[in-house]
């Protein structure tokens, strides 16, 4: 260990604001080569956008980045990866139906062989090699949604283990271990150290901080509070650091602690509620009428399901709730109401609110039965009580009528708060009321809070931020690892007991096995049962006529092919294109025109190719760059685009059908003298191509990965504009060759040529397994689908069935594949 | 930017659009009395674009609505013209025949399958239903005791089915309790689940609804003329979704409304009416020129709606 740098990496003065929050504040951060420096403090203190700063993923507004003394620009998760920090996120987002070593691969950038293929061995090797150190039995082969949430770390923590980092940022990498695996990972990050590498280690822990920790920074409400070397503190030093001197400054908020119960009955009792994944176990508690009880306890540790179950929106395995003596089992959150319950719900954004909408629609939302005057909606009355509430709760806001999307966090929470009192709730349980809320807000929440225990209401705050909960709450439960560890009284415990209380201490998560098996994924069995379908009824044409002609049957496919790659390369990066019929019209039109130029035919052909494909790419390019630039929805675009495209080949075509194109063109997908079908040698190379780029390189397998993990992708730093315009010009081309190929097949151009293809084409990818969610599906399944689609039609015509009714069947094959993918999805999970 | 100037601005191009096409039409059409028989076709589009607008406002889509009028016309009349049911019978049985169609819709979709793949393989289902039952032929020839429906008060019968479910939409979409709750729905589909808002039993209804209105369409349309075809209303989702969307109404959902969606139906039916009375006199002006203005109508009026919401 000879001569390293100083200093590994620098930050001085970074600040990061997003709306109406200020989440870094001039932070300074240092990291020393063989270190381990961890990170620590509250929810929200700002050290998620510390790391997501270091890794790329976010840019700061001010402050420089300094790495082996060098500033640099961490503008992208690529970026930070050439520099050699690896990060292992928080929330395990992946990709989920992408296998295990293809994940982990992607998040650093896919090795690729020396033709640009992607060195799928390298991605094996170095998976095997990552799950050989984590001593786990997973296969690499596993689709990433089959994975438990421990061992989706564990790779990750593997695989940036294996790079040879200089940096690795650990974000609560024990967060889900269990207590060996933990053991495993201090050994690795011991080895790291000794090779010379910086350790990042963000944990709530407090036993790994002061077992694995060299230097300690304390961050709180986006600041720097604390820094330094693990001896200059103690565990008490520590936790005062983290949650501050606010406890004195907020408790004046609180009136004077409430005697007893005011209702011998408690109003809301819970016995023993569990559930089924084990994130609640044998949860048991009372709130009782005219007090605030406070539930604290670490992200994660299973409070938001315990309330979900309480609002009805997750099933108890065990266990009984009373409401008020009465025994309830809620279905659904109509029946929590009914019941009297509200829940405030923790993630303001996504649960929360409807941010399009107005104050007004959000406030009275839950509580519409009561603004209507027979079965009409009383708008007078809604902005009445909308009214009440904004006085009541001090919410700052222009008009009533104001998008709610358009106000602060804490105007936005108060509201939230306030369409739940006008339920007049009789039990409020409240998940993390004060997150992302300024200091105002957040005393007038309390405020109300504690005015509606006084009227006889029980309130049941969720909370990970001590001080707040030990300064408003007449009663704290400690709740750990999905059960009630102790109960408290505020104004005799102190912070540091309760805090202490919360923390996993020995109690490490069950180590659970890998689940599923790695074989018989879904997508193979859906593979294996449509190649099945396709056999028998293959063998039942031939058997059932006198000639099948194999030949015409493996012609028309290779045009469905073709068309239904097209539909699925736009599918599987989580776009549509409706546009696809109307593309190949005009790809067709634009080919029979230069067919029709005096040039001699040996000119003529290979050029109208050429147009075809280019008018192909052009068309799809211009669907994505739509779409993109004007944020439009894409069936909107290409729903625009397919009567543009449709409009032209009309005037192209100057309303008359087109005829006499060179034989020679025609022979070249059928040629009736020596019996060639060119159209499927076609069919062949681009499916094998089709093949080759979606399996087997960079680009197509970034269209899997953002059909997969829109989120993930963005953490790997794969871009979405680049994708959707490769997906959608790779749809447009083969939509091209469809056309100049349907144009050679039928030596004619009409200008009803491919009008309602698109669905046909949408159809084939569906039933050949692409999702059309995006992230899923092969070309095999295509190509198969496409057989069986015109072995069907050959069937319905040999059954002298009318081959209108070729519809119905359609609709019955969509339907059936995406019900039988429903079904065995519900059942893996 | 304030909420009423934003208002503002997204409201000026549909009607900016609409003093175009009103200026096409008066300057164009010789006949005014023509255009009422002009107009009956984009009354039925416009009844089947008000229940889409309610669909779409959810989050949702239907694109089986074409195929739905076909079913429920062929089920009218095959069992008139094939089984010898009394006409009022059979047009009970086609409106059943519509409620079921959009009532498996709603329950696939409740199952939880997307509603684009769902009404996709619908809307081919339906329309081979459609050609199996009538054997691919038109029937023809129906009562005069049931064509004399075909006007009402000397109005053509269309008016007064666009304008009972404009009112009823309107009704139910900006002033009951329902309505809020579409687009609360559509807004933020996670958020209305959390704030108790039955999400599953507003979509079943929907989709149902929309069967219902094809049903009656279908009715209308085989009344219009005196026949019923199995491949009758092919593509008109793609008419009614340019309406929607033209009036303003996010194909994403939780923005718009039922009167924006008559807006951008009288946009589009007008300037189609429009350019087709000019394309007698000036040349270029042919159907396939009718056709690209349409779709870059789409387009730009889609960007510009979005641009401006987006932009808050």
């Amino acid at each position: 260990m000879n001569e390293l740098p100083r200093v590994l990496l620098e930050l001085t003065d970074v600040t990061k604001s997003f709306p109406g929050v200020v989440a870094l504040d001039r932070v300074s951060f240092d990291l020393h080569p063989g270190e381990v420096h961890a990170l620590v403090g509250e929810n929200g203190a700002g050290k998620s956008t510390l790391i997501n700063i270091v890794s790329g993923v976010l840019i700061p507004d001010a402050g420089n980045i300094i790495l082996d003394g060098k500033p640099v620009k961490l503008d992208h998760p690529f970026a930070a990866h050439q520099n050699g920090i690896l990060t292992v996120h928080q929330e395990a987002d992946l990709f989920g139906s992408l296998s295990v070593a293809e994940n982990m691969a992607l998040f650093q950038r896919l090795p690729t062989g020396r033709l640009g293929f992607v060195d799928w061995r390298q991605v094996e090797i170095d998976a095997r090699n990552s799950v050989h150190e984590t001593g786990g039995q997973i296969s690499t082969r596993l689709p990433a949604e089959r994975l438990s949430v421990a061992h989706r770390h564990m790779i990750q923590v593997a695989a940036a283990l294996t790079q040879g980092a200089k940096i690795v940022i650990l974000d609560e990498p024990t967060s889900a271990l269990s207590e060996s695996d933990a053991r495993w990972l201090f050994t690795k990050i011991d080895c790291l150290k000794k090779d010379g590498a910086g350790v990042i280690y963000i944990t709530h822990r407090q036993e790994e901080i002061f077992m694995l920790a060299d230097r300690i920074t304390v961050l709180r409400d986006g600041k720097r509070v604390w820094s330094g070397g693990k001896r200059e503190t103690n565990r008490e030093q520590l936790i005062n650091a983290m949650v501050g001197r606010r406890e004195t400054l907020a408790s004046s908020a609180r009136r004077s602690p409430k005697k007893g119960p005011s209702t011998p009955v408690p109003l809301l009792r819970v016995e023993g509620l569990s559930d089924r994944t084990d994130r609640v176990r044998e949860v048991s508690f009372n709130a009782r009428a005219g007090e605030i009880l406070g539930i604290y306890g670490l992200v994660g540790a299973g409070r938001t399901e315990l309330a979900h179950i309480l609002f009805g929106l997750r099933r108890p395995s065990a266990g009984r709730i009373e409401v008020d003596g009465a025994r309830c089992s809620f279905r659904s959150p109509q029946d929590a109401i009914q019941a009297g319950l509200a829940y405030v719900p923790e993630d303001r954004l996504r649960e929360g609110i409807c941010s399009g909408l107005s104050v007004r629609a959000n406030t009275v939302l839950s509580s519409l039965r009561n603004w209507t005057r027979g079965f009409l909606a009383n708008s007078p009355a809604e902005m009445h009580a909308t009214e009440g509430i904004v006085e009541r709760l001090g919410i700052r806001l222009q008009s009533a009528e104001q998008p709610i999307g358009t106000l602060s966090g804490g105007n936005q929470q108060k509201v939230v708060l306030g369409r739940w009192l006008l339920t007049q709730p009789r039990v409020l349980v409240l998940d993390e009321p004060t997150r992302g809320v300024d200091v105002g807000a957040k005393a007038e929440i309390h405020r109300q809070l504690r005015s509606l225990a006084d009227e006889g209401c029980a309130v049941v705050m969720i909370s990970s931020e001590l001080p707040e909960v030990m300064a408003n709450v007449d009663r704290v439960i400690a709740f750990r690892e999905g059960t009630v560890a102790a109960e408290f009284n505020p104004s005799v415990a102190t912070a540091a007991e309760v805090a202490t209380a919360v923390l996993p201490q020995k109690a490490y998560q069950n180590s659970n096995t890998p689940t599923g098996r790695p074989r018989g994924s879904r997508q193979l069995r859906g593979e294996i049962a449509l190649l099945i379908t396709v056999l028998a009824l293959g063998a039942w044409l031939a058997m059932a006529s006198e000639g099948l002609h194999l030949v015409s049957l493996l012609t028309s496919a290779a045009l469905w092919s073709i068309l239904g790659l097209a539909a699925a390369s736009v599918i599987v990066a989580g776009g549509i294109d409706i546009s696809i019929g109307s593309l190949l019209a005009l790809a067709a039109t634009s080919a029979a025109l230069v067919l029709k130029l005096p040039i001699p035919s040996a000119l003529s052909i290979p050029l109208a190719i050429v147009t075809g494909m280019l008018v192909g790419t052009a068309g799809g390019a211009l669907n994505a760059a739509v779409s993109l630039w004007g944020r439009v929805h894409p069936i909107v675009v290409t729903l625009g685009t397919m009567t543009i495209y449709r409009g032209l080949v009309i005037l192209l075509l100057g309303g008359k059908p087109m005829t006499g194109l060179p034989p020679e063109f025609g022979r070249m997908a059928i040629d009736p003298r020596t019996g060639f079908r060119g159209a499927i040698v076609l069919a062949v190379v681009v499916i094998a191509t089709v093949y080759v780029w979606l399996a087997h390189t960079r680009s197509g397998r970034h269209l899997y990965a953002l059909g997969a993990g829109p989120t993930a992708a963005r953490l790997a730093g794969i871009s979405r504009t680049h994708v959707w315009f490769t997906a959608f010009g790779v749809g447009g081309l083969l939509t091209g060759v469809a056309g100049v190929l349907q144009l050679s097949m039928s030596q004619q151009m009409q200008a009803r040529l491919g009008a309602g293809w698109e669905l046909s084409a949408i159809a084939i990818a569906v039933i050949g397994g692409f999702a059309i969610t995006g992230g899923r599906g092969t070309v095999w399944g295509v190509v198969l689908a496409a057989l069986l689609l015109r072995m069907t039609n050959s069937a319905l015509v040999r059954w002298e069935v009318q081959p209108e009714q070729f519809d119905l069947l359609i609709g019955a094959l969509i339907l059936g594949t995406v019900l039988l993918d429903l079904i065995w999805r519900r059942r893996a999970n | 930017m304030s909420n009423w100037r934003r208002k503002l601005i997204s409201h000026t191009l549909p009607w900016l659009l609409l003093a175009v096409a009103m200026l096409l039409v008066l300057t164009q059409v010789r006949r005014p009395e023509m255009l009422a028989a002009v107009w009956v076709p984009w009354a039925e589009v416009g009844v089947l674009a008000i229940i889409m607008t309610a669909i779409i406002l959810t989050g949702g889509i239907d694109l089986s609505i074409g195929s739905m009028v076909a079913l429920c016309a062929m089920v009218q009349a095959v069992l008139f013209g094939h089984y010898g049911w009394s006409i009022e019978s059979a047009a009970c049985v086609a409106i059943v025949t519509g409620i079921c169609a959009g009532g498996l819709n709603g329950l696939l979709v409740v199952a939880g399958l997307s509603p684009l793949v769902t009404t996709l393989a619908t809307m081919a289902f339906y329309r081979g239903l459609a050609m199996t039952i009538s054997g691919a032929n038109r029937v023809a020839g129906f009562p005069e005791t049931f064509l004399t429906w075909k006007t009402m008060f000397g109005f053509p019968t269309q008016f007064g089915l666009l304008f009972v479910t404009g009112v009823t939409a309107w009704i139910v979409i900006h002033h009951t309790r329902f309505g809020r709750w579409c687009y609360a729905m559509g807004d933020n589909r996670l958020a209305a689940r959390f704030a108790a808002v039955p999400v599953s039993r507003v979509e079943g209804s929907l989709y149902m609804a929309s069967g219902l209105v094809c049903a009656l369409v279908a009715v209308l349309n085989t009344m219009r003329h005196n026949a019923a075809v199995p491949d009758a209303y092919i593509g008109v989702e793609l008419q009614a979704i340019a309406c929607v969307v033209v009036g303003g109404t996010l194909i994403t959902g939780g923005h718009g409304g039922i009167l924006r969606t008559l807006l951008g139906l009288a946009v589009i039916s007008l300037l189609d009416i429009g350019l087709q009375f000019s394309s007698t006199r000036v040349a270029w002006i042919t159907a396939e020129a009718r056709l690209i203005v349409i779709g870059l109508l789409l387009i730009v009026v889609a960007v510009w709606n979005q641009r401006l919401d987006r932009a808050v």
